[in-house]
């Protein structure tokens, strides 16, 4: 029995079955398709299938065997009717067998959607009053026939997006204005606006449904990416997020309500994406990237967008890109600015590590939740990163040099900061954690005489006009201002345990950081500063 | 004595409270003339954790500077 066919005669499930029965199963688990009589508040009457269908055997074969491999289970096959199809008839036939029912109840659910997904099988209803149309149903055809063009065209143009999947098949279609009926292709989305840029086209299209793009965070930034390339028709999208919804993160990420409060926000996008538009199929990771996920989630898709509000992903996102040679697109805010930085696997461009080779620590420069940040500060600087993906999966970035772009949302301006590749720069510590973590930086105490007790020796690194009102019996003998430190005029003493003191703890948490960035142990920076403690 | 035109970004920029201004200095490199506004602003990010834009463009800490040019102290951003 062959594991996906066609049948133009009814379906006899009975004998399905029987053909995948194995003495080593303890499972056995079907699903059945049948006709429905409406459909969008429609009385349907009969339906009719066609396929194109040597590319949807193909299609079909690959992902009977995809479940078997990724299921582990011992028997797969799925059969699909074409032709007139009467209320009530089986239209299409899913059967697995496995040891246990769990995988049999896991692979015929995965085969079912994703058939409906990538098989090139088109629908038409006849309904009550006469008419019939073409409903958007199952898939993609002139997307998995373009998309090999799409290919070709980006090995022509010296692009660097290698497919992700080696068979490079279409997920997603489109309809332009007259075409949907002739060609079969309905969908919930209407592309007509955007193919009538010449530049995107049906080839573009093609090339966008084609592609699989991975989000990473989706806070912020990744709400509008998410949004954006899910509208555009970007085939596949994959989304990696830890956090869960709250509260405070809805004035800026308005793909979330008040009711999705405590829900993960990776299930929670996925499932808006998907009403949003089902042509694309998204992939949802509950997980923060971390070192041991990251490569498998970058190695499955085309492009990587860098979303979240830390230097640890940032960096670990860059050299998972760098090692796996795929192109990328970084942006982070600071209240009312926001940079952008796009990666591509070219011999000349730099890096994340060549733009900033001391990784900074989380911390030291604010974050949303301690700078504060407006909605559409985000928001706009994630529509630059969509449309930086965009851009380079049409290709339309070919000639752009390399650059750290800056947005200031207050006085509009922009700037594009060329950047360099730096010859000293590694690209990729694979050994290394991304950002330093171990001792913490900072210590915290109520008083300056419990922190005098602590063992460290305290050293002030205020001007010396900061320290001329300090209360007599609340000075700090060993002082070394900061300025005199930067200037090279004074060194940081070489050997010693050291609490590092300032105002307000900003200053002495720099040098602390940079000192622990230059192999320092034991140095430590007075958590608030002087002005955390109790007097 | 030299006018360069210096722009701050992100914690520069609320260090400084402006996020622009024209510096007459004697300073000969970026270097240079960071050290300087590092005391007049009490910048609180070393300089190893900066990078320096002149004219548009990344540059070396060392690199000569001339009168008229556009200097940007850039602090790495994280939020999101």
């Amino acid at each position: 029995m062959p594991a996906f066919a066609f049948s133009h005669a009814a379906l006899d499930p009975g004998r399905e079955c029987a053909a995948l029965a194995d003495p080593a199963c303890g499972g056995f688990a079907s699903f059945e398709g049948w006709v429905r009589d409406h459909n969008e508040g429609r009385s349907v009457m009969r339906l009719e299938y066609e396929a194109y269908e040597p590319l949807a055997i193909r299609e079909g074969e690959r992902i009977v065997a995809e479940a078997v491999a990724r299921f582990g289970v011992a028997r797969a096959a799925c059969v699909h009717r074409l032709g007139d199809l009467a209320i009530g008839e089986c239209a299409v036939w899913v059967g697995v067998s496995a040891a246990h029912r769990a995988e049999a109840f896991a692979a015929c659910r995965w085969i079912i959607d994703e058939v409906k997904h990538r098989v090139p099988i088109w629908k038409k209803e006849h309904y009550a009053e006469g008419d019939s149309g073409w409903v958007n149903c199952e898939r993609c055809t002139a997307a998995s026939l373009q998309a090999a063009d799409a290919t070709k065209h980006d090995a022509e143009s010296g692009g660097d997006l290698a497919p992700a999947h080696a068979h490079g098949h279409g997920h997603g279609h489109w309809h332009a204005q007259g075409f949907g009926h002739a060609g079969g292709l309905m969908t919930a989305m209407d592309y007509s606006r955007q193919l009538a840029l010449p530049e995107v086209g049906a080839a573009g299209q093609a090339k966008l449904a084609a592609a699989a793009v991975l989000v990473v965070g989706a806070g912020g930034l990744g709400v509008p990416v998410l949004q954006y390339l899910a509208a555009a028709g970007v085939g596949r999208l994959g989304l990696v997020d830890g956090d869960v919804v709250e509260r405070s993160n809805l004035h800026r990420q308005p793909l979330y309500g008040p009711v999705d409060v405590g829900r993960p926000k990776a299930e929670v996008a996925a499932e808006r994406l998907r009403a949003l538009n089902p042509d694309v199929h998204v992939t949802a990771t509950i997980a923060h990237a971390t070192a041991d996920n990251v490569d498998g989630l970058v190695a499955s898709h085309d492009l990587v967008v860098e979303c979240t509000d830390n230097f640890r992903a940032k960096f670990l996102v860059s050299d998972a890109v760098v090692r796996a040679g795929k192109p990328a697109v970084f942006a982070s805010v600071h209240q009312y600015e926001g940079q952008l930085q796009a990666y591509r696997p070219l011999p000349h461009w730099p890096c994340l590590r060549c733009l900033w080779p001391e990784a900074p620590r989380d911390g030291l420069v604010g974050n949303c939740a301690e700078a504060g940040v407006l909605g559409p500060v985000p928001a706009t600087l994630g529509a630059l990163q969509a449309m930086a993906a965009l851009k380079r999966l049409l290709g339309l970035d070919a000639g752009e040099a390399p650059a750290l772009v800056t947005v200031d949302l207050l006085s509009l301006e922009t700037r594009r900061l060329l950047a360099h590749r730096d010859p000293r720069c590694d690209h990729d510590r694979p050994g290394e954690p991304s950002v330093p973590d171990d001792a913490p930086l900072e210590l915290g105490f109520t008083t300056l005489v419990e922190a005098f007790e602590s063992g460290l020796e305290l050293i002030d690194i205020r001007e010396s006009w900061e320290r001329a009102h300090d209360p007599p019996g609340l000075q700090i003998p060993a002082h070394l201002p900061l300025s005199e430190l930067v200037q090279g005029h004074a060194e940081f003493p070489a050997d010693g345990r050291y609490l590092i003191v300032c105002a307000h703890g900003v200053r002495s948490l720099s040098l602390t950081e940079h000192l622990r960035a230059q192999g320092r142990r034991d140095v430590y920076s007075l958590q608030g500063g002087l002005a955390a403690l109790r007097s | 004595m030299k006018e360069i035109e210096v722009q701050y970004f992100a914690v520069l920029r609320e260090r400084a409270g402006r996020s622009r201004e024209t510096v007459t200095t004697a300073a000969t490199t970026p270097a240079q003339l960071f050290d300087e506004l590092v005391v007049r602003h009490a910048f609180g990010l070393p300089r190893a954790m900066l990078r320096v834009a002149v004219n548009e463009e990344f540059a070396d800490w060392s690199r000569p500077l001339a009168a008229g040019d556009r200097v940007v102290f850039i602090p790495p951003v994280a939020g999101g």
